[in-house]
Formats: structure tokens, sequence, C-alpha cells
């Protein structure tokens, strides 16, 4: 799936800084002291009605009761998911826990479930949707849910004045949607065109208390509700969880809601859990550490480093954590190319030879940077979607590790070596150099100086160039760049939703963002494949034209993907009814099911 | 006298004042001139930043943003942390104190163990200085980052100790020993040093030849003496206690300020970046002050150059 919006992924955060430092400063003594132990995740398996979950209990007792840490990297500054300062992973992660949804995409199963509405019917205009809400569901300060608060959410998101992200993701084609009430608990949902994913949409909306808000959205000061300055009792939702207390830097504790909506299959109110603390710990290898000493139980947002592997296998063993691979990463990273109006212009503009950038891909041994970088935990791949993304992955012919088939394509770009120097150069001498952009203290740099090492033979002498995300942004921003290493999270597995990149006119449509024509036949092709895949009544059409798409792709290249790291999560014995998820946060999306063993005598 | 250490004093603060506004100032120039800022994401779409830059002045050129920080700054208003949409007094207010008591624990508990190291080390010739001297030496050579990872390490497989974070009492044991180490190492080799200077001079040397103790002539004559080249470098010292907690507090999970001002650089957050900056040069500037008339006490030269 192509990159959209996901924040923290791209993020520099103090572990990524001191992996870099670790390497930097101890070597060997950091593998050690980064290590730690793996779990096999109970799968909790929703039922027919998502409203009832499976106990996590061996015996079928639901486990009620007990408490679970998790750990946090960054901080919300607002609990606010929809004004933009709401954009990122800790406040989403304080979204899926105190807010729900319409619908839920299960994220171990990748399948759309009623949430709070117990179901939707399409009309036979294909267009719009009749959903009706559960009875009986109330906010955590005891308030009914009716559709009136539906309505409001919608309202917030569209409202410009809240500038919410949230609303581009709740839009068909750059048109919003159409929401109407019938009754209390019914309502329809008219889109503006047909647009396959249908209900899919809604998974981003959390429903917001009319009650509590309306009053903040009507004055304009709507960006300052729900903030750390104000009391949190101001906050009410219809997730699984009350955010009892935020001590900044240190902890957020959250205690059930008594008014969550949810049972288990045998009748038990969820959440399990009494009390779940998410603990901010900034740093990765402490984040580790913390959980080797079972200080925390779990880590909301990360999977185990390449480097940590071993010695967590190793604890595993020991029995004192549970591990689980959960599959292949969704988002892999990418080379990309500056293939903007201003690229023509540089001293490498060469990179605009299609020729080129397979060159560069055929001449690149992936299985390499699976061996040194990732130690093994990780798998060549030649296309964006990634054999993880079961619905949407097509294979794209391979070209790896091919120096012949390099060389040749370059030569049949117009670049050799004219001064004898091993260095290619351009028709008009230019030397066949140019630098690329990655994350510095990440395994990007990493990967970027294997790519730097591997296209030597070739001739072709790559700069890298760490840089903070920021920075780096703002220099794609002003496509002042050769190429970037990096990579982001996508939003949906499901390429309807992520138009952004595929689109030529879309903000992230990475190598040439915000075209207002297609500048090439093939990005013209893209757009139309994509209106085509959106649109389409069937799944299998829908496949075939991704399949298409995805083969574009890896026939122009404007990225190059390389490789797909494995995710793999660990937890504490502690920890029991997980359902591990690509997508982060990989098991506190689920966070209704999670239980805590008793301790043991 | 004492109307010249008032004005000793008083000099010191204007000093303090000036640091602040240098130091605080310089940072804010400096990440506003980065590359990139708060809002440079790639999970914001341009019309939300465009708004929020507008909101936040980020669109006005530098010197009329410094300017008008600069007035607000004036009356005690440090302006709106970008990242965590709250008053930046009040965020420093929040963590100062938490570094604050990191800090003065690590620096008793390296004088406790530096100064008296240093004494021992300073005065004997055997096998045991010998071997204090060296491991002084490593552990000055070691960052507090290394020595928090490790006693982090430790922390995790024995389970003596809680691996970070700030619950209880027990939670400040593993950051002040990581930053107090080096620092005892420092002192250790200072006062060593002073101290084998203090014992050459005449005076202790008359006290010697006068019949008086080898342990008196330490403790009574020589350690006084010592003490002042050891007092001259404190100040600087309280610098090396917030530089070496920025990495500690990051790395133990630490609330305080070195972890906040390290969470407002990385999101360009300017004006906590600048909060942060100026609370850091007013412990330095305190700490200074402090080692100063301490300096002053034990040398009567100090205070009659100062009246």
């Amino acid at each position: 799936m192509g990159p959209a919006k996901n924040p923290d992924k791209s993020a520099l955060n103090s572990g990524q800084l001191f992996g870099l430092w670790e390497q930097k400063l101890a070597g060997p003594l950091f593998t050690r002291v980064a290590a730690i132990a793996f779990v096999v995740f109970t799968a909790a398996a929703c039922g027919s009605d998502p409203a009832r979950s499976t106990p996590p209990a061996a015996n079928g007792a639901p486990a009620r009761g007990g408490e679970l840490i998790a750990s946090l990297r960054s901080e919300p500054a607002t609990y606010n998911r929809y004004i933009p300062a709401g954009a990122n992973t800790a406040v989403e992660v304080v979204s899926i826990l105190t807010h729900a949804r319409l619908v839920r995409v299960n994220r171990a199963t990748d399948e759309l479930e009623p949430w709070i509405a117990e179901g939707w019917s399409p009309a036979a205009d294909g267009v719009t949707y009749t959903l009706t809400l559960r009875d009986g569901v109330k906010f955590s300060d005891g308030q009914p849910l009716t559709v009136d608060d539906v309505l409001f959410s919608f309202r917030v998101a569209y409202d410009p004045s809240v500038q919410s992200g949230l609303a581009v993701t709740l839009q068909v084609n750059g048109k919003p949607l159409q929401v109407a009430k019938v009754n209390d608990r019914t309502m329809t949902i008219r889109l503006p065109e047909p647009f396959a994913p249908g209900m899919r949409l809604l998974d981003n909306l959390p429903i917001l208390p009319k009650h509590k808000l309306e009053a903040a959205l009507d004055a304009k000061t709507f960006g300052e509700a729900w903030s750390p300055s104000k009391p949190l009792t101001d906050i009410a939702g219809l997730g699984p969880f009350i955010l009892t207390e935020h001590v900044t830097g240190q902890r957020m504790v959250f205690s059930r809601n008594p008014h969550y909506f949810r049972r288990d299959a045998a009748g038990v109110q969820l959440p399990y859990l009494d009390k779940l603390t998410v603990a901010i710990v900034p740093d990765q290898n402490t984040e580790a550490l913390r959980l080797e000493a079972a200080e925390i139980d779990l880590m909301s947002n990360a999977d185990i480093r390449p480097q940590d592997h071993a010695a967590f296998r190793k604890l595993a063993e020991q029995g004192r954590l549970k591990m689980t691979e959960v599959g292949i990463g969704l988002d892999p990273d990418f080379l990309a190319f500056n293939l903007g109006a201003g690229a023509a212009k540089r001293p490498s503009a060469w990179l605009a030879r299609k020729e080129v950038r397979q060159a560069i891909s055929c001449g690149v041994d992936r299985q390499a940077i699976v061996n040194t970088v990732y130690l093994g935990a990780a798998v060549p791949i030649f296309g964006g979607v990634t054999p993880g993304n079961k619905r949407w992955y097509a294979e794209v012919p391979p070209c790896a590790a091919n120096l012949a088939k390099a060389r040749q394509l370059l030569a049949s770009a117009g670049m050799t070596d004219r001064n004898g120097d091993g260095l290619l150069e351009t028709a008009n001498g230019t030397p066949a150099r140019f630098s690329v952009l990655t994350q510095g203290g990440h395994l990007r740099e990493r990967v970027a100086s294997v790519l730097q090492q591997q296209l030597r033979p070739l001739g072709i002498t790559l700069d890298v160039v760490p840089l903070d995300v920021r920075g780096m942004f703002a220099r794609w921003q002003k496509g002042d760049y050769e190429a970037i290493y990096f990579g982001l999270a996508a939003s949906s597995t499901d390429p309807a939703l992520n138009p952004d990149f595929w689109l030529s006119s879309g903000a992230m449509h990475f190598w040439n963002p915000g075209q207002k024509a297609p500048a090439t036949p093939w990005e013209g092709r893209l757009d139309t494949l994509m209106r085509q895949q959106a649109a389409a009544s069937t799944l299998e059409d829908r496949q075939r034209t991704f399949a298409e798409m995805q083969r574009i792709l890896g026939d122009e290249l404007p990225l190059i993907y390389f490789v797909a790291p494995k995710v793999t999560l660990a937890t504490t014995t502690k920890v029991l009814g997980a359902a591990p998820a690509l997508q982060i946060p990989h098991l506190l999306w689920s966070a209704d099911t999670l239980a805590a063993a008793p301790a043991r005598q | 006298m004492r109307s010249g250490l008032l004005r000793f004093v008083v000099r010191r603060l204007l000093f303090a004042a000036l640091l602040v506004f240098i130091v605080s100032s310089g940072s804010l120039l400096l990440v506003d001139a980065a590359p990139g800022d708060h809002f440079s994401s790639f999970d914001l779409d341009a019309a939300t930043v465009a708004a929020e830059r507008h909101r936040l002045g980020l669109d006005r050129p530098i010197l009329v943003r410094y300017g008008t920080w600069l007035a607000r700054a004036a009356r005690f208003d440090f302006g709106e942390s970008m990242k965590y949409r709250r008053p930046v007094a009040q965020l420093v207010l929040e963590r100062a104190p938490k570094t604050a008591l990191l800090g003065v624990v690590a620096l008793a508990l390296a004088t406790l163990a530096g100064v008296p190291m240093g004494i021992f080390t300073g005065s004997r010739r055997n096998l045991i200085a010998s071997a204090a001297r060296m491991l002084s030496i490593v552990v000055v050579s070691v960052p507090s980052l290394v020595t928090s990872f490790g006693l982090l390490f430790i922390a995790a497989r024995t389970g003596w100790l809680p691996v970070g974070g700030f619950a209880s009492a027990r939670d400040l044991i593993i950051p002040a020993i990581a930053l107090a180490l080096p620092i005892a190492a420092t002192l250790e080799r200072l006062q060593s040093e002073a101290l084998s200077g203090a014992l050459a001079e005449p005076s202790v040397r008359a006290a010697l030849a006068r019949g008086c103790s080898p342990r008196r002539a330490i403790w009574r004559h020589a350690f006084r003496l010592s003490l002042a080249p050891v007092l001259a470098i404190y100040g600087a010292i309280v610098g090396t206690v917030l530089s070496g907690s920025f990495a500690v507090e990051i790395v133990t999970s630490w609330p305080g300020l070195g972890a906040l001002m390290y969470d407002a650089l990385v999101s360009r957050d300017l004006f906590l970046v600048a909060g942060c900056a100026g609370a850091g040069a007013v412990f330095l500037a305190f700490g200074t002050l402090a080692s100063d008339l301490a300096l002053a006490v034990v040398d009567p030269r100090i205070s009659e150059a100062a009246s």
C-alpha cells in the first residue's frame, strides 16, 4: 500500500537517536542491553457479533479485574483527536482507549465490523447507507448516545474552524459525505459517488458527546477543549476506558468505563481490566529493559528491533516473556526520487530516466540488506504492497542483484564511464552522483549506507545525508532534494483510502505531489485505474485493477522498495487476550479484550 | 565588607539575568534557523499547517517574532508550547523541581564520595590509592549515558531497583548514581591534586615540623587550603550536572527539564526550547553564585577583593 498519513512512525524518537549513540559508543554492550524476550499471544477471536467477545482465560471463565501497564514513547498534547495537534500516535492511542467508532476495521482480520452501529444496509442506489445504533449505548458520563451525537461528530470534522485532519479521510474524491437523522437510533449516510470501501470510511471517526462539546464548537474554542490544562472530567467517551490521571512526562492512567457497551460471549461486560496504565518511556532501550524487568507488560507501538531478536528469544525460552511474530510489516521504507518539475534542472536530472531507476533496483542485493541490517528479520520486496497485506498484494516482476542487467540498462540510458575513472557519466559529462536524505540514527541510515556500497560497483556515487524528520520534510516540501530514503505508514490497507498517494494530484504523491494534470502518461493511467478500482463493484475487479497499478509502479519505479521488516511483538506472561495486529497500536487497538493473568501464588 | 559582598551578589544576579537572556534568545534563534519547524510533518495537510502557522505567528519575519517573544518574556510570559499547547512557564515550573532534585541528590552523592576519596588518594601513596585513582580516571571517561544504560541493565536483570520512571523515591537511585559517578570521579581527581599541593605548602610542612600529627595536618591545615580550587569549579560542575542530566533523564524516563528540552528540540517547539534553555541558565547562574559564595567563605582573600 502506498504511504499515506500516520505520524509517529516518521518522527525521530529518542530510541532511534540513542540507537545510533549505542552503536557509536558501546556496540556489543547495547546489543545485549536492549535484549528482551517474546511471547505467543492468545488471540481473542471475535464472535459473529463483535459486541460479544470470546473470553481470554483458557478455562473459559472471564478474567475480569487486574491491571496492565503499557508503554508509549511520546505523550499526547491534547486528548482531542479532531484537532491538528491530535494527528499523532499518542492521541490516537488515547482516542482508541476512550472513544468508539460507528464501525471498526478489525486490525487482526482486516474485516469491517459493526461497532456502536449494530449494522448498516446499502440502498439500491449504491451510495446511500442506513445505519442503526445499538440500543442503550451510553457515554462514560452516563448520557445516552443518540444520532445527534453522530451528526455532531461529522459537523466537527467538517467545520473549517477546527481544521481537522479527519475531514480529508471522510471525503470521496474530495467531496464530503451527507449525513441525515431518521430517528434517535437511525441515520443515513450518502456518499457523493459510488465508493467501494463504503463504510470503512467511518473507522477513523471517534463519536463525540454533543452535550459536552457543542458550546465549545459554537464559541470557536473547540481547539482548546479536552486539553491537558482542563479537568479530565470534561472528557466523556464511548470507549472501554476513562482517562483518570495524566502526570506529564510520566504516565496516563485509564480506568474501566462502567457504561461501555461491549460484553463477552459469556455476557460479562468489557473491558476485562480494571485499570490500564500507559507509562511514558521516551527511550526505546529503556522501554525494552522495563519490559524485561516486567515493569511494563507491553509496548504500545513498538515491535522488536532486529538487533534485539536473539536475546529476546532467549528470555522467551526462559519463560520470562511471551513473543509472537505477527507477520510481514505493511509499510516498507522506500528510495524515492525527485521527479518534480524543478528536478529537471538539477545535475541529477539523469535520475528521471526510467532505465536508470530500474538499473538501481536491479543492482541492489536485497538479501544482503535483510542479512546485514535486519539480521534476517525482514524479507526482500519489489513493490510497496507487501505480502503482509494479503487482500491487496500482487507480485511485481523482481530484478535484484543482477549487475549485468543493471549495467545494460545504464548503458541504454547513455550512462557510461567516459573518462576511465570507474564512475559513470552522462552524455554531457555529468557524473552519476546523487544525494539521499534519510533519517539520522535510524535503521534507514544503515540501509542507505548499504545502498551506497552496492551502487559503487555500478559506477554510481551516492551521498548519504542524515537529517531529522522535520528537516527532511522541509527539504521534501520545497522539492530541494534528489532522493529520499524514508517510510510512511498507510492509513488503511485498502488502496481506495489512500488516494493522496496514488493520484497525481495527491499531496502525498511522494515523487511529484500536487500535480494539476498528470505529468506523465503512466501517472495518468494510475489516476484512471485508481478511480476505476475505487468505484468497482466487486472485490475481484478491484484486486485486478490494483494489481495493474502495482505493476505500473514496479516498472516505472519512482519509488524503489527493497525490504519489508517482520513485525514481532513481546509482552509479559501476565498479558492475556491480546489480538496482535500489524498496524499500530499493535495490541491496544483491541484493549477491551486484554486481560491480566492472576498473580502466581 | 558586608556591602562589598552585597555588591558582589547583585553583580552576579545581573550577570545571571544576562546569561538567561543570551542563552534563551540564542537557543530560540538557532532552533528557528534550523530547516523545518514544528509543523514540518508528513502528517498534516497544507491548509491546516498554514492556519496553525498563522495562529502562532510563525509566518511573520524572524525579527518580528523574536521582538514579540522578547516583549512578552520581559513580562514573564514565555509563550505557549506548540506541542503541549500549554504555557511554557507552567511546563518548565512543573519539570524544573524534578531536575533540581536529581541534581542536588547527585551532587550530594558525588561530593560525599568524591571529596573523601580525593583526600585519601591525595594523602597516600599506596596500592589502594593508585587503584582508586585509576578507577576515577575510568569513571570520568565513561559518559553518563553509558553509565545509565549499564545501571538499567543491571536493574532489569537483578530486579533490585526499578528500571526508570518516577513513581517513588527508589526511582531516584539509578539516575542519581549515573549522574553522580563522573562528578564524584572529577571531584576525587581535583581534591586529590589540590590536597597533594596543599601538603607541600610551607605552612603545612611547618605544622608537621612543629610535631603536628599527619592526620591533624591534613584535616586542620591542608584540607582547608585544598578546598579553594575544588569550590572554584563547583559552579562549572553544576553545569555538568545539567548537561549530564539531559541524557540521563531521557534514558531513565526521569520527567525533568532535560527530557522536556529534548522533546522540545525534536519537535522544534521554539518557545519551549527557549524556556528550557533559560531555566538551565538559571540553574547554572545560581550554581556559580553558590560556589562563589562558598569560596568567599573558605578563602578570605575573595571577600576582601569583593569588598
